[in-house]
């Protein structure tokens, strides 16, 4: 059932087999969700983190009109809120963008890892880091990049993140999302987002057709999007 | 809600909008486009060429257009004399 975040821990460290049992023991529930459900509400007291199994899950901002600006996606094998732990009332939301099934783990499992786990603790540190790298790398395609270079770079992370789980074919990737979720992904529209995908079609870069995204050229999306995965810190460290 | 069409036929051809948009209704659509041609056209002032020839074409689930929105209708143009 966590196999999805195991790869995604061990493709960055070990994991004993005692971290492996502890992990697997911190989950309360396993839950089925439809698209579009809110799990995590901005404000709200949470007590537990969410850890996506299948599925594609978001955070997101709305602004009062209407507009919603989504911050990051997340692809099983990922804590969506592991900093819900530390932060308790969250200043985003998290929701589902597909069905998804999801693993609950109350705050008080968390607290056991880290008094009985330290080298587990570091490696959740460690991928709390990676979402704010991902932050990071976001802020930069919404402030600065074309419209063009911002979908290639998303196309980019995304194949790269769900190839260490396992869940790509060779240069392709389902990928259930509507031309709306893209364009609040990339802070565009999706009228936009419809003439782009358009243009890195016609370049022979990438199609994203019926859920799914086939990447043609990937040095070419690559350097269109100007994608440098060492903000995904995939090399292997001990912590 | 209905759902609708928005294709684009500009100066970069036509694209078809094959997944449309669930809107409550027709003025809501062509807000989306007049929001949507703003959104290309920003990204074109970027890099110094605005190409107001092109239109939005709202059509509903059976292909019936049902309003065409020009771009010049997205924004007001100032000049000095």
């Amino acid at each position: 059932m966590i196999e999805r975040h195991l790869l995604k821990l061990r493709a960055r460290d070990i994991v004993s087999p005692e971290e492996e049992r502890a992990i697997r023991d911190s989950i309360a529930e396993v839950r089925s969700l439809s698209a579009d459900e809110i799990i995590v509400r901005a404000g709200r007291l949470t007590t537990f983190s969410v850890m996506l199994l299948d599925g594609l899950m978001c955070r997101y901002k709305d602004l009062s009109d209407g507009q919603r600006q989504i911050t990051e996606l997340h692809v099983p094998g990922d804590f969506a809120d592991l900093h819900s732990f530390t932060l308790k009332r969250l200043d985003h939301s998290v929701m589902t963008l597909t069905p998804c099934r999801v693993a609950l783990v109350p705050h008080e499992k968390l607290e056991q890892i880290t008094e009985r786990f330290p080298h587990l603790t570091r490696l959740y540190w460690f991928t709390t880091n990676i979402d704010a790298a991902i932050h990071r790398e976001w802020e930069v395609s919404l402030g600065r990049r074309t419209a063009l270079s911002r979908i290639a770079a998303l196309f980019c992370e995304i194949k790269v993140r769900l190839e260490i789980v396992g869940l790509t074919d060779g240069l392709s990737y389902d990928f259930d999302l509507t031309q709306t979720d893209l364009a609040e992904c990339v802070g565009l529209t999706p009228i936009h987002v419809n003439r782009t995908l358009k243009e890195l079609r016609e370049r022979g870069l990438v199609q994203f057709k019926s859920a799914r995204v086939t990447i043609h050229d990937w040095n070419g999306l690559a350097r269109v999007a100007e994608f440098d995965p060492a903000y995904l810190y995939l090399e292997k460290w001990h912590l | 809600m209905a759902r609708y069409f928005l294709h684009i036929n500009n100066g970069g051809g036509y694209s078809e909008d094959v997944e449309g948009q669930e809107l409550p209704d027709l003025d809501a659509a062509r807000a989306a486009a007049i929001e949507g041609v703003r959104s290309m056209l920003s990204e074109e002032a970027r890099q110094g060429q605005l190409d107001l020839s092109g239109k939005i074409e709202i059509a509903d689930g059976e292909g019936n257009i049902l309003l065409v929105v020009p771009f010049c209708d997205a924004v007001e143009l100032r000049r000095s004399e």
